[in-house]
């Protein structure tokens, strides 16, 4: 399991402030030099439809039912979450292919990745995709300028303060005294890295209420694994044992025995 | 110069060292995904090399079960009650004592077992393995796959090592018949009776 490091860092994304410019979307590919996409116009502000190889986070549009507006348009920005225990770092058998920063961000090496996808499976927020090399291509925090002090591309340029980013603990206790009883993410698969302050519950805004790592994927991190040393071990040193002990099979021995 | 009696064919020990060498190359670089062992994927090149070499001797390994179904499965699938009182004495191989084992064909039970265990996993095996290498967009089947293969890899590094033991240390003599196919006449007679009877050997 990860550890929580200290100074942590995270994002905190306030869905009623946000304004649906998408300049996030703009500045992450910018940043992060993504070419443009061609979509169509399918009827809704969210575009485009979902996380794709070259759009890192996007804005999700939803319109919901309202007692006191006649509208009720929710953005949420979304993108990897960064977990404290990610499923894709879990479940990834190539080393340094994904990594956690000394920032907490989920970061990743496409030269070291094998695509195999495990990862798409393993998270469970269905964020990581496959770039057109069969690389694994998600949001990394900006991992490169963060660890240089720098705000990720998508909150410095966030003009309503939507997307902020800070100390995970600080943005944590900012999100509580503005009146925020419950922080989504502040304790899931030990902490994400990317948390909502949501005035409602978490479902409104598209966002599963539990998340967790597939039970598959912890039985097989804590009980196959170690069987997978355990049962060879047990093995070797059986067949050990049974030749210092009991010995070898001998076909002439059986011979003279017979009447 | 004693008589031999020929127990394997050139094509079943050919593909016997495919299988079995296939086999070695996928739990070595398989500890290496398991446990990301970074010296594993060095040994290798890359992290990708190691990737195509397991999944490509993957296709090898499955071609080579798919081959034995042709040489083993016929006699793993033939029981009598002397298969029974070999699975009650344990083979002979959990005593000091010299027993007796029940008359055997060409195989014994316990190798037709293992021979059984190793073909149900090794499909389990395969099958999940080509899913997670070119099934892509399902969740569910990925994880399950994932599992599965994990599963079986249990079995195949607790069932390997096992049969190479039987197969060498604790029956010497046999890895001979891994290299030329024959066994001294006076051996089979003793091990073999059945099936020498049925080539009139005996």
């Amino acid at each position: 399991m990860s550890t929580i490091k200290e100074n942590r860092k995270a994002l905190l994304i306030s869905p009623e402030l946000c304004i649906g410019c998408r300049g996030c979307q703009t500045a992450c590919k910018s940043w992060n030099q993504l070419p443009g996409q061609k979509t169509i116009n399918y009827g809704t502000m969210q575009n485009p439809p979902d996380l794709t190889p070259v759009s890192f986070n996007i804005i999700r549009y939803s319109e919901v039912p309202s007692d006191t507006n006649p509208v009720r348009w929710l953005f949420v920005s979304r993108r990897c979450m960064h977990c404290g225990d990610a499923g894709c770092m879990k479940i990834c058998p190539a080393p340094g292919a994904i990594y956690r920063t000394k920032e907490g961000a989920v970061a990743y090496d496409k030269d070291k990745c094998i695509g195999c996808k495990l990862c798409v499976a393993g998270c469970p927020f269905d964020v990581p995709r496959y770039d057109a090399q069969g690389k694994i291509s998600k949001c990394h925090l900006c991992y490169d300028r963060i660890a240089d002090g720098l705000s990720p591309a998508c909150a410095k340029t966030c003009p309503s303060g939507a997307i902020r980013f800070g100390d995970r603990d600080a943005l944590i206790d900012s999100a509580k005294k503005a009146g925020y009883a419950k922080v989504y993410g502040e304790a899931d698969l030990t902490g994400l890295g990317a948390l909502y302050a949501f005035k409602d519950a978490p479902k409104i805004y598209g966002m599963n209420e539990n998340p967790a790592i597939a039970e598959s994927v912890i039985f097989w991190n804590t009980v196959l694994k170690p069987l997978a040393v355990i049962g060879l071990g047990g093995i070797v040193a059986g067949a050990l044992l049974h030749y210092v002990t009991i010995g070898p099979h001998k076909d002439a021995d059986e011979e003279v025995k017979k009447p | 110069m004693s008589e031999m009696v020929r127990k394997a064919s050139v094509e079943e020990i050919i593909n016997h060292w495919i299988l079995a060498g296939s086999c070695i190359l996928l739990i070595i670089t398989g500890y290496g995904f398991l446990f990301k062992i970074e010296p594993m994927y060095a040994l290798f090149g890359s992290n990708m090399t190691m990737k195509i070499v397991h999944n490509w001797t993957g296709v090898v390994f499955s071609a080579s079960l798919f081959a034995t179904l042709f040489n083993y499965l016929h006699e793993a699938l033939t029981y009598d009650a002397d298969d029974w009182a070999w699975i009650k004495m344990g083979g002979g191989y959990l005593s000091k004592k010299q027993t007796v084992a029940p008359p055997m064909g060409r195989f014994n039970t316990g190798q037709k077992l293992y021979y059984l265990v190793i073909l149900l996993a090794g499909i389990v095996i395969s099958a999940s393995g080509f899913s997670i290498w070119l099934v892509q967009g399902n969740r569910s089947l990925t994880l399950a796959s994932h599992l599965m293969h994990n599963m079986a890899f249990v079995l195949f590094v607790m069932a390997v090592p096992a049969h190479a033991y039987l197969g060498t240390l604790a029956n010497p003599g046999l890895l001979r018949i891994m290299i030329n196919g024959t066994v001294p006449l006076e051996v089979a007679k003793k091990r073999y009776p059945k099936w020498m009877k049925e080539i009139g050997k005996m």
